[in-house]
């Protein structure tokens, strides 16, 4: 199947603008992490998640046919305005804090999950792919989070920053459901096989049984359709093309 | 915490071998920080992962008296010598 849909596109790219910031938030912590073995697991899944961005950039760049060469997708990944991004404010609020990045490490991909089984069975064979080719990476970073917080949720002083950090990012986390309009045209061409929100329940479950909170009590952000950047998002946009915006004809 | 030894093992005919140590709270986050901290350029595919209390220890004092015995570093030769003779009908 070629020759993606307006809808189906912006579909695409939100979830490929999600993996992108969410995998260029966790480089930032390369070198600065806690110690040395989370720096590499850190590291590992940010660079996973940042190739599920470049693979679905890909089939978007290719209108469906994910061979194409790379300055395509950095069109796509870098140069884009921000009114054409359709990030969730998750992704784009900056963590300063361990506890923070560790929180939206596992609130991120507990509702990844979901939306790679949304898209598993997709007509768009190579995005059906992809999603095969995500979840084994999935399932380790799911390990990850959750090795760390079994151990470092039950410690008081811990346990109260990360129950903050909770506190603080579960209305944007709802946000991740918030979708795009184009969802609708993704649906209904069988490219994603039923709107996010349809999992929303679940994912409301499993933070209930991780943190033993009701996260229904989290007042969510307002839905924008993914339309208003969080003010964290200029200065993020900033980092990540600092290095292109200095040749932007350079080939790498 | 908790020490840990790494062995990785790559398929085919090779062996398990040492490629490491980490400190780990536990046997799950052990394997977890393992994995990429020793196996992410696919060193190896299979993994060994021994807490260092479960190595039963042969100490250096243990293992001294074999460091003076040049006699058990046999190359062969004066085997080799008498069995050639013993066949050529000599001593």
């Amino acid at each position: 199947m070629t020759g993606l849909g307006s809808g189906v596109r912006e579909f695409l790219l939100a979830f490929a603008d999600d993996e992108h910031l969410m995998g260029q938030q966790h480089t930032e912590w390369i070198g600065v992490a806690p110690f040395l073995e989370e720096d590499l697991a850190f590291s590992s899944i940010a660079q996973d998640e940042l190739g599920h961005a470049a693979a679905l950039y890909a089939i978007v760049a290719g209108d469906g046919d994910p061979v194409v060469d790379d300055l395509r997708i950095d069109e796509l990944a870098f140069r884009c305005s921000p009114d054409d991004w359709r990030s969730a404010q998750l992704v784009e609020v900056v963590s300063g804090d361990w506890a923070h990045a560790l929180v939206r490490h596992w609130l991120y991909d507990a509702a990844e999950q979901f939306r790679w089984e949304q898209v598993a069975q997709s007509s768009l064979t190579p995005l059906a792919e992809a999603a095969a080719r995500a979840e084994r990476e999935e399932l380790y970073h799911r390990r990850h989070a959750d090795g760390l917080l079994d151990v470092l949720l039950p410690v008081s002083d811990s346990g109260d920053r990360l129950r903050a950090a909770l506190t603080d990012l579960l209305p944007l986390a709802v946000g991740l459901f918030d979708p795009v309009a184009g969802e609708a045209e993704a649906v209904a061409t069988g490219v994603a096989s039923a709107p996010l929100d349809t999992r929303l329940g679940e994912w409301t479950d499993r933070v209930r049984q991780r943190f033993d909170v009701d996260p229904s009590q989290a007042q969510p952000a307002a839905p924008t359709g993914r339309l208003e950047r969080h003010p964290d998002f200029g200065p993020l946009l900033a980092r990540m093309r600092e290095v292109i915006d200095l040749d932007p004809a350079a080939v790498w | 915490m908790r020490r840990y030894e790494v062995f990785l093992k790559k398929d085919g005919r090779d062996e398990f071998r040492h490629a490491g140590s980490l400190d780990a709270p536990n046997d799950e986050l052990a394997l977890v920080l393992a994995r990429e901290s020793y196996a992410r350029r696919a060193e190896g595919d299979r993994l060994w992962l021994v807490d260092r209390e479960n190595v039963i220890l042969g100490d250096t004092d243990f293992m001294a008296p074999n460091a003076d015995k040049p006699h058990r570093h046999n190359d062969g030769k004066a085997i080799a010598e008498h069995r050639r003779n013993v066949r050529e009908g000599g001593s």
